[in-house]
């Protein structure tokens, strides 16, 4: 109680907020925020994908993922400064310019910062030890054991996104007894944390991590192949595009799912909510967002399909691809359908509806699901045909079980399409327990397939190794625009979590009663969403450079350094 | 290598510049803040229409949902041949002028559900404040009827205090609660009401009293076999309108339905 008489007397006697020069508070929060957040997405994803690569090293017996693995890890270490930072930064902005806010926060969740702070501390050493141990810890038991700091280096992350994720949950889906006449010193730290979308969040952070994380080492192998002198070098980071890529586009995959989650639960928290995401003045968004992702979708595609000619064998796929291109460009239209438009009066009456009589029909979810899942399955297949480029299966079933996987494709497009037909003449609450069927279908597809190729590849005979190496420039410039569109769009999105909250610090708990609380329009988030992408691939593109001038490239060569890392 | 960083750049700038442009050139909307209605109590029925209609498309958001025929009823266009909203509110509901019609509508949601529409509509009026609730229920009139929202009713919202007696006047009457609450738009009790939900003639069979007051506060907790893809349509809020007691009296006269 004296606490929350001290915070009202400070919240009396304190401005509530204050103003920054030129691009305002707002402003300030926004860069820092966003910059931050970048850079924690960096330093969270890049050790996944270390560690995933320091395994495959180990258990493959490959040094070139060895290689790969603590060429990534050098780059944390600035990466880890800057992320640590431009956090300081945001905290400074948060409690000089938000002051009633940031003093609230602080009242419920206090302890958990402090946890925050002693676990950034326990993961700069943990990466310290990974990074300096690496050649000491190189073979045998030893080697184990700095997997495991690696594995470690992952869980202090992880733990440190879930508690930042339980603040900004929090202020999106405060638990539905908590309001505004609610003393925040009442308030258990528990329940604040365990909201509606913590949880969904958190999945879908820690997935487009690992989308984020793989884009940006493939933007940073492909710069390295631009600037490579030797063939050696240009095949080594060549193949590092390449493995970036692939787990980005893997993860991507499950990414559009974990979204949907999140996009149910706000919905189940608040339909006013939902509406104003999805319907609202932030409609415009989604059709921004399908753009992008079919950007997303074109370029890995594209990426994949330049590959398979530097692969012996796989010109027979190549007739094929035009199909697959028609799929994806196709899918991108549908689902870039603008649908639910706000619209005055006489738009609504102009075109019958608030939606054109003719796209309508496309802008349904019914039409967008089917295009996405449609999408995926042709991504799928483009991936493996890249796969099975130079092999020549010799498992007697290889026939068959081509033939299964054919099937298979055909029965997961036709569920896809039934669904999305049969959307149209159901019900909305029947229609979106569709889009589970349709998931459910291409997700099934996936893994089946794979699990039959993996069987059938026992053994095959290779039609000639693949001249890594040996890709245009033009292949490299997709990787960036891969990597700038990932970025992107992890701006977007987060615009449009935090303005789903409109003119409420925390929904209906504590309003915004600053000269920013009314939400921009998306001219105004875009040109801040640029300038935030822009800051931060300058300095990561500093960071790179940082890391070459620090110490050469760790490409390793067949001959060059032993084979069996860790045995 | 100077070539090779001039074009990394032109690529990174470039597809940002298309980005930011394209998102610059679509129509911009920008959500605001409520603001206060300053209209006087001499306004015009054309001046609280006009600005119903900026809270219609504005923060009210209506239009996500009102106009395409699935989510919710048209409102500025024809509804199945029974014409805009203006014209056929007043006879919704038996007894009801269009005025207190639509605003029940606007405060109460689930009180009167049009047919083949689930109770999916929040209440407006907790997002709104109530001179503009009155603002949209004038703009909704003025589309195809007449608009009798006078300056006297903005007037008298504005300074009414807020209704401290809360749900349903506050009442711990279960059969009030369940007629404020809409219970029977989609759930069957005592011979009245829908089948969309679980019968709950018998619901104290099969749930005794703390179960079934979970049930109301948190609808996602637990969903009954047979209607599982219509979880997620019971409103969320229950637990927050109403009062611990007004919970436990629904919850205990629900119960001795054996």
């Amino acid at each position: 109680m004296t606490t929350h008489l001290l915070l009202s007397a400070a919240a009396d006697s304190v401005r509530s907020y204050g103003e920054f020069p030129v691009i305002g508070a707002r402003g300030a929060v926004w860069i820092a925020a966003q910059v931050h957040l970048m850079f924690a997405a960096f330093v969270l994803g890049v050790p996944m994908f270390a560690v995933v690569a320091e395994a495959i090293g180990i258990f493959a017996k490959d040094a070139k993922y060895d290689g790969l693995a603590k060429e990534f890890t050098r780059l944390l270490l600035v990466a880890y400064s800057a992320t640590a930072i431009w956090g300081a930064i945001l905290v400074f902005l948060l409690s000089t310019l938000y002051t009633r806010f940031w003093a609230y926060l602080t009242t419920v969740f206090g302890p958990s910062m402090w946890l925050y702070a002693g676990l950034f501390f326990f993961e700069s050493f943990t990466l310290y030890l990974y990074y300096y141990g690496w050649g000491r810890w190189k073979y045998g038991r030893a080697k184990i054991v700095h997997w495991t700091l690696g594995i470690l280096l992952n869980v202090w992350g992880t733990i440190v996104m879930l508690i930042a994720n339980s603040w900004l949950t929090y202020m999106m889906t405060p638990p539905r007894d908590i309001s505004s006449t609610t003393d925040p010193t009442t308030i258990k730290l528990w329940h604040a944390i365990s909201n509606a979308t913590w949880m969904p969040i958190n999945i879908h952070r820690l997935i487009a991590n690992v989308v984020f994380g793989g884009a940006i080492a493939a933007a940073y192998a492909s710069y390295r192949f631009l600037a490579a002198k030797t063939d050696e070098e240009r095949a080594y980071y060549d193949w590092m595009g390449y493995v970036g890529n692939f787990i980005a586009m893997s993860a991507l995959i499950v990414l559009p799912f974990a979204g949907y989650w999140l996009g149910r639960e706000i919905y189940q928290y608040d339909q006013s909510m939902g509406i104003t995401m999805m319907g609202g003045f932030m409609s415009w968004l989604w059709v921004i967002q399908a753009f992008l992702i079919a950007v997303l979708f074109l370029a890995g595609n594209y990426y994949l399909w330049i590959g398979m000619g530097r692969i012996p064998g796989a010109e027979r796929f190549r007739p094929y691809i035009k199909y697959l291109l028609i799929v994806l460009v196709l899918g991108a239209m549908v689902w870039g359908t603008p649908h639910t438009m706000i619209a005055d009066s006489k738009e609504l009456a102009a075109m019958g509806g608030s939606h054109h009589p003719l796209l309508g029909a496309l802008g349904v979810m019914s039409a967008k699901n089917t295009a996405v899942n449609l999408m995926i399955l042709a991504t799928f297949l483009s991936f493996l045909m890249y796969r099975r480029g130079n092999k020549e299966f010799t498992v007697p079933w290889a026939s068959t079980g081509t033939k299964i996987q054919g099937a298979m494709f055909v029965i997961a497009a036709g569920i896809v399409l039934f669904y999305g037909i049969r959307g149209y003449f159901v019900e909305a609450i029947v229609r979106i327990g569709f889009s589970v069927y349709q998931v459910g279908a291409v997700l099934a597809c996936i893994l089946c397939v794979t699990v039959i190729d993996t069987m059938m590849a026992r053994g095959a005979k290779s039609v000639g190794e693949i001249q890594w190496g040996k890709m245009p420039a033009r292949s490299q410039y997709a990787l960036f625009i891969l990597a700038v569109t990932f970025t992107w769009l992890m701006g977007l999105m987060g615009f449009a979590r935090s303005g789903i909250r409109q003119y409420w610090h925390i929904w209906q708990v504590m309003e915004d009663t600053s000269k920013y609380a009314a939400t921009p329009a998306l001219g105004y988030a875009s040109r801040m969403i640029s300038l935030c992408v822009l800051i931060f691939l300058g300095l990561v593109g500093f960071v790179f450079w940082l890391g070459g001038l620090a110490e050469k490239s760790t490409f390793v060569s067949p001959g060059k350094e032993g084979q069996n890392v860790g045995h | 290598m100077w070539a090779t960083n001039l074009k990394v750049i032109g690529v990174v700038l470039g597809t940002l510049f298309v980005y930011t442009l394209i998102c610059n050139k679509i129509p911009q909307m920008q959500s605001e803040v409520p603001q206060k209605i300053t209209l006087g109590p001499n306004a015009t029925p054309e001046q609280i229409a006009a600005a119903g209609e900026k809270v219609f498309s504005g923060v009210g958001g209506c239009g996500a949902c009102h106009g395409l025929g699935t989510r919710a009823p048209n409102l500025l266009t024809d509804e199945k041949g029974t014409g805009q909203i203006g014209a056929r509110c007043g006879k919704r509901e038996p007894g009801k002028t269009c005025k207190q019609y639509l605003f029940e509508s606007l405060d109460q949601p689930t009180a009167y559900v049009v047919s083949g529409y689930q109770p999916i509509m929040p209440r407006i009026t907790k997002l709104v404040p109530p001179e503009q609730a009155w603002a949209l229920v004038a703009y909704l009139e003025s589309q195809g009827g007449t608009v009798d929202v006078t300056g006297a009713d903005l007037g008298a919202a504005a300074s009414a205090p807020a209704p401290a007696a809360g749900f349903a006047g506050g009442s711990t009457d279960p059969k009030a609660l369940i007629k404020e609450a809409g219970c029977r738009n989609c759930h069957m009790l005592d011979g009245e009401g829908q089948t969309i939900a679980p019968d709950l003639t018998h619901v104290g069979s099969r749930r005794d009293a703390a179960a079934i007051r979970k049930k109301i506060v948190d609808p996602a907790s637990d969903v009954t076999k047979g209607f599982e893809s219509f979880a997620g349509v019971m409103p969320k809020t229950f637990g927050t309108d109403m009062s611990a007691a007004q919970l436990d009296a629904l919850a205990q006269f629900l119960a001795g339905h054996k």
